[in-house]
C-alpha cells in the first residue's frame, strides 16, 4: 500500500486549505472540459433504458392497434385509453402511467426513493445493472477527472478495468451501509418514530414539519455514507489504493479533519442539483409537446444532471488533490499504461525543479 | 328514443321551485330527545333520552329493534370488522385496545319497566353470534298500527379512535350513530340489518331535540339548528340543537375549529345559512368549501328540488395523513343538515379535493337526507345517484378546472398533472375503478351481501355510469325529469328501487325495463369491439364488410358509424348476438369504423377496441410515449444511481 501523503506530511505549505467554492468551480470546469465523458455516460444511460422502452413501445402499439384512440394518444395524453392500457398491463407495462409526465415524474421518483417504496421488479433489475455499470465506469471517470486532461479511450477503459474489482469490493461494503440505512434506519424513522409521533397529531402542518425533519435525518445519514464512499473512491484512484478498507478509513480521516469543508462542498453540489431540478420544473415539456422536442429537452436536462453528478465527483477529486498537494501531478506528460495516476503524479513531482 | 323522450317532456309538470309549496314533510314517527355529556378525559359520552316511536306499518309490532352501531368497533369479531378483513383491511383488527369503542345500554324502559335484561343481540344477516350491532327488545305490550310507544333510554358510549369517519382523534370528536337507533318497520317486518363494512344506514324520520355538553371553549356543530347554549354547568357548556324531519343526528366538537359563516342565496331557491367548521391549517380553503357547497345547493336545488332546511353545517375533519397510527379515514360523510368534507394542507387548485367531496356530501342532503332510501339493501340509490349528480355539478360549476393529482412524500405533498384533464364521463363517474370489478355483482343484490372489496365500485361507480348512459340515451332533460320527479315523490320517504324504475318508465312514457335489466339486474360486463374490416372490389366501387363483436356478456343496442372517405353511415344493431356483419357498398375506400361513436354505453369496459381506422397512428403514439417513458426511465436510473 502506498504511503498516504496525508500521513507522511509531505504536503507543501500553502496548499493546505483548498477553497470549497474553488474546488466546486474547478470540478465543473473539468467536466466541461470532458464533454466526451458526459455525453458517453448519457448515451450509456440512454442505451441502457432503450430496450425497455422498445418493449413498451411494442406493447403500446399492439394495444392501440388500428384504434382511433391512437389519434388522441399521438397528440396528447389520452387518459381514457391510458387507463385501459393500465388495466391490462403486465410487468414493465405497469410503469406506464401519467406519473411519467413532466416534473411530476421527477417528484414521483424522488418520493418513491425517499419513502423506500417497492419498485417494479424489471426496474429493480435494471437499476441493479445500471449501478454495476456505474461501478465499472467510476474508475475511468475519476481517473479522467483527476488528471484534468483528455486520455485515450483505451486508457479510460483500462482505468475502468483496473478499479472495477476494487470498486465492486467497495460497493459491497458501502452497499451494506446503504442496505442498513434502508432496511433499519428508514423503518425506524418513518414507521416507528413517525407512527409514534403522529398518533395524536391533528394538524397536518406538524406532520409536514416532522416528516421533513425525518427526511433530513435520513438524507444526512445517506449523505454521510455517500461522502465517505466518494472520498474512498477518490483516494483509491488518486493514490492507487488496492485495499478498499484502507481507502474507506483514509476517507473517514480525510473528512474528519476537514468536516465543514467537505460537507460544505457536498452541500454546494447538492444545491447545484436542486437548482437544476428547479429549472426542470419550469422547462419540463407538456404531454402535447412534439415528441422530438420533448426528447431533446429531456436529454438536455439529463445531460445537465449527469454533468452535475460528474462535477460532484470532480469537485471532490479537486478538493482532495488540492488538500494533499497533488494538484500538480495531473499535468503532462501523457501517461503510458500501466502507469497509474499516482505513479504519474509522483513522476511529475520528481521532475519539479 | 331521444326524440320520444323529449316529446314526452313537453307534457311533464314543471320542476318544483321555491315559489311552490315545499314537498310534504315526513311521517316523523321516530323522534328523540337526548341529553348527552362528552367527557374528553375518558372519551366517554353519558347520555339519557326518550324515543317516541310510532308504528306506521299495518302490522302489530311485538318487539323493538335497535341499531347499536358502535358495537361494530368493540372488538375484531363483529361482522363489520370481519368484512373489513375480507376486503383486505386486516390492520384494523390489530389496532390497540384503546382505539376501540362501543355502546352499553343501562336503561331501556317502557312505562317505567326496564327491559334491558330481556333484550338480546341478534344477527339476522349472517348469524354471527359475536355481532352486537342489533338489539332486539321483546315488548310486554305489542304496539298496534298507528300507536306510539315512548322509550326511556340511558347509555354510555365509548368514543372509538376513528372508524368509518366516526370517533375521535386528539381533541377532534365526530359523533355519529352514537345512540340506540330504532330500526325501520316495513310491511315485511323489521328492516334492521347488522352493521356491515359495505353499507351505511337506514332510519325513520323524526324530530331530534338534542343537548350536548362539552368543555368550555369547544366549538360544536350538529344536525339541526342551534337553539340555545347554556354555561355554568360543571361539565361544561350545553348546546341544544333541534331539527324536525330528519332521520339521524350527528355532532362534532373540537376546541380547534375555525368557524366561518356565509349565506346561500340563489334566485328561485330558499336561502340557506352555511356554517363551516375548519381545521386551522385549512383556513385558506374556506372559499373552496363554500363555493362547492353553493354549487351543490344551487344545482341539486335547480335540477331536482330545493333544499328544505334553513341551515347546513360543513365540517372539515382532522386529516388522516398516517392511517397506520392515527386511525381510519375521517373523510367525507353525510348526515342530515351536516356533513364532513375533507381536504389536505397541500391541495393543488387543479385537484378535485376538497370540491368533489364537498359537492358529493352536500349532495347527499338530497339523495339520502331527503330521499331516505334503504342503504343496507339499496345503497346504489343514494350513493350511485349522488355520484352521478356530483360529477354533473362538478362539470357545471367548475368547467375545465380539474386535472389528475397524486400525492407524494408520505402523502403530504399533492401534485397536479395538468395534462391529464378530469372528465365527467370517465373520472366523475369513476369508470377506471369500476372496470376491474365490473362483473363482480348483480347490482340488484342487497348491498350488504356484496363482496366488501368491490362493493364501493358496484354501488357508486356502476350506478353513476349507467345513469350517465341513460342520460346519453334519452338526453339530459329527460334524465333530469326522471330524477326530479323521483325526488319529489321520494322526499321524506323511503322509496324502493321498484318505485324508481316504475317512475322512470312513467316519466318517459315507455317501459325502460330493458335498460334496467341490462345495467342493474345483471352482473354482465359490456364490451363491444370492431372485430374485422375487409374490402373487396365491386362494380363501381367496393364492398366493405365490417364485423362487430360482442365480447362481454352484456347486451345493449349499439350504433356503428362507418366512414368511407367523406361518406358517413350510421348502422344500428340490437347488440344481442355475439357478432354482426355489416356490408357497405361505396365508391370510396373505407376509412373509419366506430362502434358506439358517441360513447353512449359508458359501461363498456374497453373502448379502445371500439374503433378501426385505415390510417392508424398507433406507431406514432407508441413512439411518442415510449420516448417519454425512456426519458423517465433514464431519470429513474440516474436518481437511484446517484449515490453509486
Amino acid at each position: 500500500m502506498p504511503s498516504s501523503p496525508e500521513s507522511s506530511r509531505t504536503v507543501p505549505p500553502g496548499a493546505l486549505r483548498t477553497p470549497v467554492l474553488g474546488a466546486f468551480l474547478e470540478g465543473w470546469r473539468r467536466v466541461f472540459a470532458a464533454p466526451v465523458v458526459v455525453v458517453s455516460v448519457l448515451a450509456a444511460t440512454f442505451l441502457f433504458a432503450l430496450p425497455m422502452a422498445a418493449l413498451l413501445r411494442g406493447s403500446i402499439a399492439a394495444h392501440l392497434g388500428s384504434s382511433l384512440e391512437a389519434d388522441a394518444a399521438a397528440t396528447g395524453w389520452n387518459a381514457g385509453w391510458a387507463a385501459e392500457f393500465e388495466a391490462q398491463a403486465k410487468g414493465l407495462e405497469r410503469t406506464f402511467t401519467f406519473e411519467i409526465l413532466g416534473f411530476g415524474g421527477t417528484m414521483a421518483t424522488l418520493s418513491r426513493f425517499l419513502d423506500n417504496e417497492s419498485l417494479n421488479p424489471t426496474l429493480v433489475i435494471a437499476i441493479g445493472a445500471y449501478i454495476t455499470l456505474w461501478v465499472f465506469l467510476s474508475g475511468g471517470i475519476l481517473d479522467r477527472l483527476a488528471r484534468g486532461r483528455p486520455v485515450r479511450t483505451s486508457a479510460f477503459f483500462s482505468a475502468c478495468g483496473t478499479y472495477f474489482v476494487r470498486f465492486l469490493r467497495l460497493a459491497v461494503i458501502v452497499g451494506s451501509a446503504y442496505w442498513w440505512l434502508f432496511s433499519w434506519l428508514h423503518p425506524f424513522l418513518f414507521q416507528t418514530l413517525y407512527n409514534r409521533w403522529t398518533r395524536d397529531m391533528t394538524d397536518e402542518r406538524d406532520a409536514l414539519a416532522l416528516r421533513g425533519a425525518l427526511y433530513l435525518v435520513f438524507l444526512v445519514a445517506l449523505g454521510l455514507v455517500s461522502l465517505v464512499a466518494d472520498y474512498a473512491k477518490v483516494r483509491a484512484v488518486v493514490e492507487d489504493r488496492r485495499s478498499m478498507i484502507s481507502a474507506l478509513l483514509a476517507s473517514i480521516r480525510f473528512i474528519r479533519r476537514r468536516f465543514f469543508r467537505t460537507t460544505g462542498l457536498y452541500l454546494l453540489n447538492i444545491f447545484a442539483v436542486i437548482v437544476i431540478l428547479r429549472i426542470w420544473l419550469s422547462a419540463a415539456p407538456s404531454a402535447t409537446a412534439a415528441p422530438w422536442l420533448a426528447l431533446l429537452v429531456a436529454q438536455v436536462y439529463l445531460l445537465v444532471r449527469l454533468w452535475a453528478k460528474l462535477a460532484f465527483m470532480a469537485s471532490e477529486t479537486v478538493f482532495f488533490q488540492g488538500e494533499l498537494a497533488h494538484a500538480q501531478y495531473t499535468a503532462a506528460p501523457e501517461p503510458v499504461w500501466p502507469d497509474s495516476p499516482s505513479a504519474e503524479g509522483l513522476d511529475n513531482l520528481a521532475r519539479r525543479p | 328514443m331521444v326524440a320520444a323522450a323529449l316529446a314526452h317532456l313537453s307534457v311533464l309538470e314543471p320542476l318544483p321551485s321555491a315559489s311552490q309549496n315545499p314537498p310534504a314533510r315526513s311521517p316523523g314517527n321516530a323522534s328523540y330527545r337526548i341529553r348527552a355529556v362528552l367527557d374528553p378525559a375518558t372519551h366517554h359520552i353519558l347520555a339519557t333520552g326518550t324515543l317516541a316511536w310510532r308504528n306506521i306499518s299495518r302490522a302489530t309490532v311485538n318487539e323493538l329493534r335497535f341499531h347499536l352501531y358502535w358495537n361494530a368497533w368493540r372488538d375484531a369479531t363483529s361482522s363489520w370488522m370481519r368484512e373489513q378483513a375480507l376486503a383486505g383491511n386486516r390492520g384494523l383488527a390489530r389496532r390497540p385496545a384503546e382505539d376501540f369503542g362501543g355502546i352499553d345500554i343501562g336503561t331501556l324502559a317502557i312505562a317505567g319497566e326496564n327491559l334491558v335484561n330481556r333484550a338480546r343481540f341478534i344477527a339476522p344477516d349472517d348469524g354471527n353470534t359475536d355481532d352486537r350491532t342489533v338489539l332486539a327488545v321483546p315488548l310486554q305490550k305489542p304496539v298496534a298500527p298507528g300507536e306510539t310507544v315512548e322509550v326511556e333510554l340511558g347509555w354510555t358510549a365509548r368514543v372509538p379512535r376513528t372508524f368509518a369517519r366516526t370517533g375521535r382523534i386528539g381533541n377532534y370528536y365526530f359523533v355519529a350513530q352514537w345512540f340506540p337507533k330504532i330500526g325501520v318497520v316495513t310491511e315485511d317486518g323489521w328492516n334492521a340489518h347488522q352493521f356491515h363494512a359495505a353499507t351505511e344506514f337506514f332510519a325513520d324520520f323524526g324530530e331530534y331535540d338534542v343537548t350536548v355538553t362539552v368543555p368550555r371553549g369547544w366549538v360544536v356543530g350538529a344536525t339541526g339548528k342551534l337553539v340555545s347554549t347554556a354555561d355554568g354547568n360543571p361539565g361544561g357548556v350545553q348546546h341544544r340543537f333541534v331539527q324536525a324531519d330528519v332521520h339521524d343526528f350527528a355532532w362534532t366538537a373540537s376546541p380547534d375549529f375555525i368557524e366561518r359563516r356565509e349565506r346561500f342565496e340563489e334566485p328561485g331557491l330558499p336561502p340557506v345559512e352555511m356554517r363551516l367548521l375548519l381545521q386551522p391549517e385549512h383556513a385558506r380553503q374556506a372559499d373552496r368549501h363554500f363555493k362547492a357547497t353553493r354549487a351543490a345547493l344551487k344545482y341539486y336545488g335547480t335540477w331536482f328540488g330545493a333544499y328544505p332546511y334553513e341551515q347546513i353545517t360543513v365540517v372539515d375533519p382532522v386529516t388522516i395523513f398516517n392511517p397506520a397510527s392515527q386511525g381510519e379515514s375521517t373523510g367525507g360523510m353525510e348526515y342530515p343538515t351536516l356533513f364532513t368534507a375533507g381536504t389536505r394542507l397541500w391541495a393543488p387548485t387543479l385537484g378535485t379535493q376538497p370540491e368533489s367531496v364537498t359537492v358529493h356530501e352536500a349532495g347527499h342532503q338530497f339523495w339520502y337526507g331527503i330521499v331516505a332510501t334503504n342503504e343496507f339493501e339499496d345503497a346504489w340509490m343514494d350513493e350511485g345517484l349522488n355520484t352521478y349528480s356530483t360529477a354533473r355539478v362538478l362539470e357545471a360549476a367548475f368547467p375545465n378546472q380539474f386535472a389528475a393529482t397524486a400525492r407524494y412524500f408520505g402523502g403530504l405533498a399533492g401534485w397536479a398533472y395538468p395534462d391529464v384533464r378530469w372528465s365527467r364521463a370517465i373520472d366523475g363517474n369513476r369508470l377506471n375503478a369500476f372496470r376491474p370489478v365490473a362483473s363482480f355483482e348483480n347490482q340488484a343484490t342487497p348491498t350488504w351481501k356484496y363482496w366488501p372489496g368491490s362493493a364501493g365500485a358496484i354501488t357508486y361507480n356502476k350506478t353513476a355510469l349507467w345513469l350517465a348512459t341513460l342520460e346519453r340515451t334519452i338526453g339530459w332533460n329527460a334524465t333530469r325529469a326522471i330524477l326530479a320527479t323521483y325526488f319529489r315523490a321520494g322526499a321524506f320517504r323511503h322509496p324502493t328501487p321498484r318505485e324508481f324504475f316504475a317512475l322512470a318508465s312513467e316519466v318517459m312514457g315507455q317501459n325502460l325495463d330493458w335498460f334496467f335489466d341490462a345495467v342493474h339486474r345483471s352482473s354482465a360486463t359490456f364490451d363491444y369491439a370492431v372485430a374485422q374490416v375487409t374490402s373487396a372490389p365491386a362494380a363501381g366501387g367496393f364492398t366493405h364488410t365490417v364485423v362487430v363483436r360482442r365480447i362481454g356478456d352484456g347486451v345493449f343496442p349499439i350504433t356503428v358509424r362507418v366512414t368511407c372517405e367523406g361518406t358517413v353511415r350510421l348502422l344500428n344493431w340490437d347488440g344481442a348476438d355475439r357478432w354482426k356483419a355489416f356490408e357497405v357498398l361505396d365508391t370510396a375506400p373505407i376509412t373509419k369504423v366506430e362502434v358506439d361513436p358517441d360513447r353512449v354505453l359508458l359501461l363498456d369496459v374497453n373502448y379502445t377496441n371500439n374503433s378501426w381506422t385505415a390510417r392508424p397512428r398507433a406507431a406514432e403514439a407508441a413512439s411518442k410515449w415510449a420516448m417519454r417513458w425512456l426519458n423517465w426511465a433514464q431519470e429513474l436510473l440516474l436518481t437511484y444511481a446517484f449515490f453509486a
